[in-house]
């Protein structure tokens, strides 16, 4: 049977073929792991304005209870994964770093759950409403508030669901997409609603005939099929290779008239209008050559990694690394005091043989870094003028379009710590135009005063 | 338990400098035994004491620079190996074994190691090597023994290289004669084509080198050897199969640490490569193969400079309107 609903996608031919490794998980249907004696709820799970807690020390939570409001027109609301009694609010320093607020609470496994009331109209302000007090954010990684996200200044025509997982390793897009499809589907026609659009494209790797096959039954549905080829899910080469627009530089995917949603955020968008509940709860994989077993688990936000890895059978010999997130743009940790977030799509324990994190010697110019830029960037030619601390020579180059992908890193023989650079580089200028303008203000009020 | 903390990507391709250094010491392996074949145990010594001399100058170098033995074994990228065999393939077998190591000598020492070591020489140490070479012992350099097997040609074993009697006389052997090697007085790795072109596919498989790119300049010297002299097609093989054009273009040209970035870079580069040898051989009388390299490597910074792509998604910004 030939479905009218199928289209091939643009070819894009600048990237790189990375070897995906999905065969850890691709079979295994999503595990719901049991509840950990304590959760640690971060306020920051998202881009914006961190969260505020609203609970304290000694409050008795439920299930789905906010703890942190939001704050600001770009933030997002907290909810507890689990009941129990609140037994700190406190500052922790995560493996990554950075330093959070976090909300603690012991686990009284009561599972006491509270709901959002019915909703009544299904309008889009209501739609949205209702997304932006369940703490809906951007599932794919960014976690950009999606409430935000779906009030555009301008109409919009189209909406893509990014389903292409061009992540090594990561499965749970995938067995989402297998096990929980109707609900995907109905969470797709509500943010369909909310922008006030017909038009749906679901842009699926040519690696998941299965998926593809699930989703071109539903008609209404337009099914993309795109190579299999690394950054597909970046949100400016997906829009490409569906729907041929290029999204200018600095611009976002509304310039052009379009809204990319993941596939975990359609489902959080179900979840809290049909069964009204909070985002609580996330797919992850857990995966790489360094864990026992394993997984695709869903786990209540907040689950120590600790926890995690233990339900997975712990860690093998020769583990080397462990990644919050894919191979390619995950963080690195540098240790296992790590909480679930809202983000967050995998953890990998990665051995050494997999890792090849060799030291970087002397750049050879090959220029392969050059040929897979799939920003049309020249890295090795950044790289040179940010080592030479000239970061505006840099920014001529083109480094704020640089999408921090790790096409240049991951094909590098000199083992470059190319991504490294160009965020740091960022920062650097970031910081210098903001200097500037301060410098300009300042000199601005001295004219007047002199006036 | 802490773990390694490092940025993104966390996995990264098994290629590295020291594989691809290997790969292209394996494809010139067939120019190597080709030249052995041909001119016999004097090759062999060439060929050891060229790499011997340039490996061991890095050693010392580095020895001298402070490091430690056991960190220099464990770094070296045999980028040094791979200069020291190109030298001894680009002179021709001789007696005077001190003119090989001199070459390596000078070419890991002063092109690459007094500018920073590996990536960072701007102009191709074999190149360099062997121009030096040839310029301090002229005389010595200027016969070129003809390969012992083969048809024999009586105008060409009397010194020069075939390239040589083909542009004063106009002189030259068959093509089949000067695809294998056989009876073509020259270096000892530039004669016998075939075997060159082994290795230069077995380069482009390994996706080391785009083959079209030298391909290209050999395009164009054929083209331009075609233009100047007086549109005769007969012309073309022979110049194009002679002299040192190919193995310069296939395994010294497309060394990526003096050739430009970006591929559009690499195709203004390979097309005068082609365009400028073919010239300086018309007008000069002289194999010009390494000069043009030499000459080329030092323009790619200008190449470089020449701004070929925008990012995806570049708009021209809109000129504002007074």
């Amino acid at each position: 049977m030939k479905l009218n609903n199928l289209r091939m996608g643009k070819r894009y031919p600048y990237g790189i073929h990375v070897k995906d490794q999905k065969q850890f998980t691709s079979e295994k249907p999503i595990e719901n792991m049991p509840g950990s004696p304590k959760i640690y709820l971060s306020m920051t799970q998202h881009i914006g304005a961190p969260a505020i807690p609203v609970v304290e020390v000694g409050d008795y939570v439920k299930k789905g209870q906010l703890v942190g409001k939001e704050s600001g027109a770009i933030s997002a609301n907290i909810y507890s994964s689990v009941s129990g009694t609140v037994s700190a609010v406190c500052d922790i320093v995560n493996a990554m770093g950075q330093k959070q607020k976090y909300v603690v609470v012991d686990n009284d496994f009561k599972e006491d759950q509270i709901l959002f009331d019915e909703m009544t109209s299904f309008e889009p302000n209501d739609i949205i409403d209702r997304i932006r007090l369940a703490g809906i954010v951007g599932l794919g990684g960014a976690g950009f508030p999606t409430a935000v996200k779906l009030s555009p200044k301008s109409q919009l025509d189209c909406l893509i669901i990014n389903a292409a997982e061009c992540e090594p390793y990561l499965t749970c897009d995938y067995r989402l997409m297998l096990e929980r499809t109707e609900e995907i589907y109905k969470g797709i026609k509500y943010t369909a609603r909310a922008l006030n659009l017909n038009k749906v494209i679901v842009g699926i790797e040519a690696n998941k005939p299965k998926a593809i096959e699930i989703f071109s039954k539903y008609q209404d549905l337009e099914v993309v099929v795109l190579k299999k080829q690394y950054p597909m899910g970046s949100e400016k080469h997906l829009i490409y290779c569906t729907t041929g627009r290029k999204v200018p530089c600095g611009k976002m995917p509304f310039d052009v008239g379009v809204c990319v949603q993941n596939v975990k955020t359609m489902i959080a968008i179900y979840e809290a209008i049909e069964l009204n509940l909070p985002l609580a709860k996330t797919v992850i994989t857990v995966s790489g050559g360094g864990i026992k077993y394993p997984k695709n688990l869903r786990v209540a936000l907040g689950t120590p990694f600790a926890d995690i890895i233990e339900y997975c059978g712990g860690v093998n010999d020769d583990t080397v690394k462990v990644v919050a997130g894919g191979p390619m743009m995950g963080k690195a940790l540098t240790s296992d005091i790590q909480y679930t977030r809202k983000t967050d799509s995998g953890i990998l324990l990665l051995k050494s043989k997999e890792a090849n994190g060799e030291k970087p010697t002397n750049c050879i110019n090959c220029g392969r870094c050059a040929d897979n830029c799939p920003m049309r960037l020249i890295p090795a030619t950044m790289e040179a003028s940010i080592l030479a601390e000239d970061y505006l020579h840099a920014e001529k180059l083109g480094v704020m379009n640089c999408i921090e992908c790790g096409s240049c890193a991951y094909n590098c023989p000199a083992k470059r710590p190319l991504t490294q650079s160009f965020n740091f580089s960022k920062g650097k200028i970031k910081e210098y135009y903001i200097k500037k303008k301060a410098q300009e203000e300042k000199e601005k009020n001295q004219q007047k005063e002199e006036k | 338990m802490t773990y390694q903390f490092s940025a993104s990507p966390h996995v990264r391709s098994s290629n590295s400098t020291k594989k691809i250094m290997l790969n292209v010491c394996l494809a010139l392996l067939p120019a190597t035994i080709a030249g052995i074949v041909f001119f016999g145990y004097l090759a062999i010594l060439n060929v050891l004491v060229s790499v011997i001399f340039a490996v061991g100058s890095e050693i010392v170098y580095r020895l001298i620079m402070g490091e430690k033995f056991k960190d220099i074994v464990k770094s070296l990228d045999y980028t040094s190996l791979v200069t020291g065999l190109i030298i001894a393939l680009i002179i021709p077998a001789n007696w005077h074994l001190y003119i090989p190591a001199l070459a390596s000598i000078f070419a890991i020492i002063v092109t690459k190691m007094l500018f920073g070591g590996t990536g960072q020489n701007f102009v191709n140490p074999a190149a360099a090597g062997r121009i030096f070479a040839f310029i301090s012992f002229t005389t010595l350099l200027n016969t070129f023994p003809a390969p012992t097997i083969g048809a024999i040609n009586p105008t060409v074993i009397t010194g020069a290289t075939s390239l040589q009697s083909f542009l004063e006389h106009g002189d030259s052997l068959s093509t089949i004669d000067l695809l294998l090697g056989t009876g073509v007085a020259g270096c000892i790795g530039e004669t016998c084509k075939v075997a060159i072109l082994i290795g230069a596919i077995y380069l482009a498989i390994r996706k080391i080198i785009k083959i079209w790119l030298p391909l290209l300049s050999i395009l164009f010297a054929g083209l331009t050897t075609y233009m100047l002299n007086d549109f005769n097609l007969n012309i073309i093989l022979p110049a194009i199969l002679s002299g040192g054009l190919i193995f310069g273009a296939f395994f010294m040209a497309t060394d990526y640490v003096t050739n430009p970035t970006t591929t559009a870079g690499n195709v203004i580069f390979f097309i005068f490569f082609g365009i400028l040898t073919s010239l300086l051989r018309h007008f000069t009388g002289y194999e010009t193969a390494s000069f043009v390299i030499l000459l080329m490597n030092v323009l790619v910074p200008l190449i470089d400079k020449i701004p070929f792509r925008k990012p995806f998604g570049y708009q021209k910004p809109k000129k504002e309107v007074k």
